[in-house]
């Protein structure tokens, strides 16, 4: 088994075009999607991100105001799931609500000592 | 229909929501800053939607959404030129004092009045036609997306944005929202508001596209809408009572009113075990309740003929008679196309199909009688009780030409199929 880390990409441009209801049938479906995951004990870690944030750069630790990524590819959540490769990670991707709305899920593999 | 009729109010705490928090800032700011309250109630849900979904709903959603809106709100006001003079109008408020206010407290609106019903009465004006106060009332308090919006009217979203756009202009001249404390102005304003959601759920009663669940959601909006009248002492009306009945009874048939192929079924075909007895009870519960004062209002007579269909064991055991009186009452009190092509099958059924057919002869020259089908299948229907085979066809073929769904179709292509059965086998 090895950790993989999901990136949701483009959460502010899919919410921007979804009605109110759009939004909560997205989210109940999302939910449930996460639950059965949870539930499988696939993942350890999930959650949203704030929009903005900071960046400290370089040796002089200089602080500067996120965000510094076009708004479309924003990420506004992650997941840390645990799968046997990367087709099983990729194949529980393809199953994520997100994509019906237009968002975009990058699958990463966290490297590991062995 | 099961699966839509179980749907609860859990359902649509998004759009409920939206639709309370806009009509919140909206009195706060004024309608002049309804856009600027429309960008902090997106923002706010959002922000709940990229929390919840990973996390769940909170104990309070509402609470929450209030909060995270007026806190948007606030910052979007303070990047507006007018700033200063926006934030005191905000901090004016009691519920504004965010930070300091236990959360409970944003619930608890300190104006006499619903945010909502205030809005209701301001996007009902008559000045707008009213398919333009209905686009505004399902796009503002009902939380419908324009794309929602143009499924519900059958109508393109460009169509509808411009209804929108209109209204939201003629909103936004008013210096605040409409003032519910002033009974003369709440008597002058309230028949608009009454006909409006009359026709939002007539609208979605009579749209006959069974394959579009949005119909159901403009009868549910629309008693939503019509109980936050009755919550008002204000706008508490015999009138806004005999609404809700009405509703309730024809809510109550909705299910019954389609076969499973969601081809429309005429009353006789009519399942009556798939009535909904609850909804039946609601409605009788509202019936009393408007049963004061002395003015009999036309809702008054719609609740009591949809009553008495209700009320009825069987199509045989219908009191026809007690129909045709409220019938002829009705269209004493508030004559209309509908009312008479009503009147006009009523009396048939009582007098017999002639009496019926000279009857609906007297209307063949209202405009009714050339976009209307159910005047040619009312024709139709009488016709063949007379045994008219010829007559009968040729008035379902015209009722056929002027269908308006699919579904409308299908049933007068069966009805045209079983008399051409009938003319064979005999």
């Amino acid at each position: 088994m090895a950790d993989f880390l999901y990136l949701y990409r483009g959460s502010e441009r899919v919410n921007a075009a979804l009605s109110p209801q759009q939004m909560q049938d997205y989210m109940q479906r999302f939910q449930g999607w996460i639950a059965s995951l949870t539930k499988a004990g696939k993942i350890s870690s999930c959650g949203p991100l704030a929009t903005g944030g900071r960046t400290v750069n370089g040796p002089t630790a200089e602080v500067s105001d996120g965000p510094y990524a076009e708004a479309k590819d924003l990420i506004g959540g992650y997941t840390v799931l645990s799968a046997s490769d990367f087709d099983e990670a990729t194949d529980i991707a393809r199953g994520c609500p997100f994509l019906n709305v237009g968002g975009i899920v990058e699958v990463r593999l966290v490297l590991s000592v062995k | 229909m099961d699966n839509r009729r179980a749907a609860t109010a859990a359902d649509h705490l998004f759009r409920h929501e939206a639709g309370r928090i806009l009509a919140r800032l909206t009195r706060l700011l004024g309608p002049r800053y309804f856009d600027l309250a429309e960008d902090a109630v997106q923002d706010a849900m959002c922000a709940a939607l990229e929390t919840w979904k990973f996390h769940g709903i909170p104990l309070t959603p509402e609470v929450w959404l209030m909060r995270v809106a007026h806190n948007r709100a606030i910052d979007l006001v303070r990047a507006n030129r007018r700033s200063q003079k926006l934030l005191n109008k905000i901090a004016l408020d009691p519920t504004a004092g965010i930070a300091a206010a236990p959360p409970e407290a944003h619930l608890q609106s300190t104006a006499p009045h619903d945010d909502c019903l205030m809005l209701m009465f301001s996007c009902c004006n008559p000045r707008l036609a009213t398919n333009a106060q209905l686009a505004l009332v399902l796009k503002a308090l009902c939380g419908f997306s324009l794309d929602e919006i143009a499924a519900a009217f059958f109508v393109t979203p460009s169509a509808i944005e411009k209804r929108v756009t209109r209204a939201k202009a003629c909103l936004k001249r008013a210096g605040s929202l409409f003032n519910l404390d002033n009974p003369r102005e709440v008597v002058a304003r309230l028949g608009t508001v009454h006909q409006a959601l009359y026709l939002l759920f007539n609208e979605g009663y009579h749209s006959l596209r069974a394959d579009a669940p949005v119909r159901d959601e403009l009868c549910h909006e629309a008693i939503r809408l019509a109980q936050l009248l009755d919550a008002d002492l204000a706008t508490r009306v015999p009138a806004t009572d005999a609404l809700l009945a009405m509703m309730y009874f024809n809510l109550a048939r909705l299910g019954g009113r389609v076969d499973d192929e969601g081809v429309f079924l005429a009353l006789p075909q009519q399942d009556r075990t798939r009535w909904d007895q609850q909804l039946i009870a609601l409605g009788f519960w509202y019936l009393d309740a408007s049963a004061t004062g002395g003015q009999l209002h036309r809702f008054h007579l719609e609740a009591a003929i949809a009553a008495e269909h209700c009320r009825a064991p069987s199509l045989a055991e219908t009191d026809r008679r007690r129909i045709l009186e409220l019938y002829d009452l009705l269209a004493a009190t508030a004559p209309s196309p509908i009312v008479g092509l009503n009147q006009a099958i009523a009396r048939g059924q009582v007098e017999g199909p002639a009496a019926g057919l000279g009857a609906l002869a007297k209307l063949a020259d209202a405009p009714l009688a050339r976009t209307y089908p159910f005047f040619y299948a009312a024709v139709a229907e009488f016709s063949l009780a007379l045994g008219e085979h010829q007559a009968a066809i040729s008035a379902f073929e015209r009722a056929h030409a002027m269908a308006r769904s699919p579904a409308e179709r299908c049933f007068y292509d069966r009805k045209l199929r079983q008399i051409s059965q009938r003319l064979t086998s005999a």
